[in-house]
């Protein structure tokens, strides 16, 4: 079991909810003890004056003044179980007999100071008592100096006279501080609900990022800004490093194909050297789709209309002479989390291939799936050609096979359509058109407001 | 038919040249972007063919210019940019078509034949005026149903005149389609090639105006 919670959340909520208790703890432990302080403190002046009352019995002789301490009865039976007791050198009389006295004082350093030696007469110090029926007592004594020698005064009150108020305060006090105690964790929650906001919607803006937002907002709490700059930087120098690893691919890719066009040029009467040469080309092409398909942006964004647009002029010039009309329904302001090149490389590709089977039309349509955030984009591209068998469809999307050996396309078309679908998470269906024909569809995740 | 072909590789551009002359075609080859920017901007060709990554300028930059200046002679990216990015930028740059390295000759004389056919305004790929046919997308002519034997220059002499059907084309104008940029320009041999095709053809079928130049004219149907 972890001690510290994994959430910054949970951590601050049980420093707090810790943190709540001790100072809850502290406060009911020091409530109670000046309670009992001041219950004490009552009761021992209460005492005091019966303890000089008894002393007004008590003459300069060491005699007790019996007669006196009759009349004196009545004060001095407080209540029951109160009690007192004189201990002269010739005499001792009292209420009761209280046995076991304890000669330590019950509070050191108490409210009178620091606890009386019993040969320094002259002031009350506490004491605590037990009665012969075995009742704990509070008691004071004193110790009176006469002729006859020491008089020992003792005055007591039950135990219970001190506890009975503090019992009685207890409950209220300890729901007092509970009542304190729940409404410090609300605070606590609220604050970390609304401390905690900006690292949320933070969150929300990565997210938003790696759906194809191009950077998180600046505008953040004093501690977030560096993150949040931080992010950005770190978001533009994925870009370059993208940009770059597909420069050097591209570049790569120019490099050889222009000496295996002067080969193929050179060595097109061989036929089996030309069929060596148009392997290598082939394996060009397959790794330069590849290194294309590794390099993927997340975070890219890309208008579908506009792309879909120049696509299909494009295509259709260069299948210039060919009367296949390609018609385009496309929503308009859909934004496809899609870097531009591969947008135009996954439609550009199914788009040709329906226009190299195509018998007179080609039909693209795109719309939004779900909600616009966390959405998919289906794209759909038909065609009224012969089609491709059931059995044959799956073949048609493995790189380099090419069904139909009459076209001099190279067959990765579907394939390079399929890879690039799968690696932005989406995906490519191939079925029959309603009239005959293939109908290719494309899945492609919707990017974030920018 | 005079071509330009853009291309700035050493082997493969002059490979290429030796291919489309093989195809009965003129060619100027400019081996870099400045080159290139000035003979489209100074002689005549029915069609360029233009690599992108040039030294010097990029191809794209020459083509807009050609544009930007009104030249709209048909050009075809013979890249190996092969993106479809590439190709959407080339349209829209003013290409008129785009090829991607490796390529087959065929494929890349097919299509520039059907840029110049277009170019000239025919939509029909097969080309008749009287007994004569010219099947633009092979380069075949055929007088009365027969194949016809042309040397390379009665070839490009032919096949200009034929696109321009029944239209005066100027001596100059016929001669810079004929001969190659540094080719000694002789106007005597341009009679000697009418001449010829005369022979081959009948003389009716191609007209003399004097003093401008020549004309492939339809035989209307009394003469016929």
């Amino acid at each position: 079991m972890r001690l510290i919670p994994r959430s910054i959340h949970g951590r601050m909520l049980a420093l707090s909810v810790l943190a709540t208790l001790v100072a809850l703890a502290v406060a009911g432990a020091a409530i109670g003890g000046v309670l009992q302080r001041f219950v004490t403190q009552g009761l021992d002046q209460r005492l005091d004056a019966e303890l000089s009352l008894l002393a007004g019995a008590v003459g300069a002789d060491g005699r007790i003044d019996r007669a006196k301490l009759t009349r004196l009865r009545g004060l001095l039976d407080a209540g029951p179980e109160w009690r007192w007791q004189i201990i002269a050198p010739a005499d001792t009389i009292g209420s009761d007999v209280l046995a076991d006295l304890d000669r330590r004082p019950p509070l050191r350093g108490g409210p009178h100071g620091e606890p009386p030696p019993l040969d320094k007469p002259g002031r009350p110090y506490p004491l605590d008592a037990v009665h012969a029926r075995g009742t704990g007592l509070h008691a004071r004594q004193i110790t009176l100096t006469t002729s006859a020698g020491p008089v020992t005064l003792t005055a007591a009150a039950p135990r219970d006279v001190v506890a009975r108020p503090i019992r009685a305060a207890i409950l209220p006090l300890l729901g007092t501080l509970a009542i304190l105690g729940v409404l410090l964790g609300i605070a606590t929650a609220l604050q970390l609900r609304i401390g905690l906001r900006p690292l949320r919607a933070l969150r929300d803006g990565v997210a938003a990022m790696r759906r194809g937002a191009g950077g998180v907002s600046e505008d953040q709490p004093e501690e977030l800004r560096p993150l949040a700059q931080e992010l950005n930087a770190l978001a533009r120098d994925t870009s370059t490093a993208l940009a770059t690893a597909r420069a050097s691919a591209a570049n790569l890719a120019h490099a050889l194909k222009t000496p295996v066009a002067t080969l193929a040029l050179v060595v097109r009467d061989d036929a089996a050297a030309a069929a060596q040469v148009a392997r290598i080309d082939a394996t060009i092409r397959h790794h330069l789709a590849r290194a294309r398909s590794v390099a993927v942006d997340r975070r890219a964004s890309t208008a579908l209309e506009p792309a879909l647009a120049d696509l299909a002029s494009t295509i259709t010039r260069l299948h210039a002479g060919r009367a296949v009309a390609i018609t385009r329904t496309v929503q308009p302001g859909l934004m496809v989390a899609v870097d531009a090149a591969d947008l135009d490389e996954l439609a550009g590709n199914l788009i040709d291939n329906a226009m190299r089977h195509a018998v007179s039309a080609v039909r693209i349509d795109a719309t939004a799936e779900g909600a616009i955030d966390g959405g998919r984009i289906r794209l759909r591209v038909v065609d009224d050609g012969p089609g491709i068998a059931a059995e044959d469809r799956a073949r048609a999307t493995a790189p380099g096979v090419r069904l139909d050996e009459r076209d001099d396309g190279h067959g990765f078309g579907l394939a390079i359509a399929r890879e690039l679908a799968v690696l932005h998470g989406g995906a490519l269906m191939l079925e029959e058109a309603p009239g005959g024909g293939l109908a290719a569809t494309v899945t492609l995740p919707i990017a974030g407001e920018r | 038919m005079r071509i330009l072909l853009v291309e700035d590789d050493p082997d493969l551009g002059p490979a290429i040249a030796k291919a489309l002359r093989g195809e009965n075609c003129a060619v100027d080859l400019a081996a870099d972007g400045v080159d290139a920017g000035h003979l489209g901007d100074t002689e005549t060709y029915d069609a360029a063919v233009l690599d992108l990554g040039l030294p010097g300028r990029d191809g794209i930059a020459i083509l807009r210019d050609w544009r930007a200046a009104g030249r709209d002679l048909p050009v075809l990216i013979l890249t190996a940019r092969d993106g479809w990015s590439d190709k959407v930028a080339g349209f829209k740059a003013g290409a008129d078509d785009f090829l991607t390295k490796p390529f087959r000759v065929e494929e890349l004389v097919m299509r520039l034949r059907a840029l110049v056919r277009r170019s000239a305004g025919h939509a029909a790929t097969r080309l008749e005026c009287g007994p004569l046919a010219f099947e633009t997308q092979t380069g075949q002519f055929e007088l009365d149903g027969l194949p016809l034997k042309l040397t390379a220059l009665e070839w490009r002499v032919l096949s200009a005149l034929m696109l321009s059907r029944d239209v005066v084309i100027e001596r100059l104008a016929l001669a810079e389609r004929v001969y190659e940029g540094d080719a000694d320009v002789d106007s005597n041999s341009l009679e000697v090639i009418i001449g010829r095709l005369r022979k081959k053809i009948g003389a009716s079928l191609i007209d003399t105006v004097r003093g401008r130049g020549y004309r492939l004219a339809t035989p209307t149907p009394s003469a016929a």
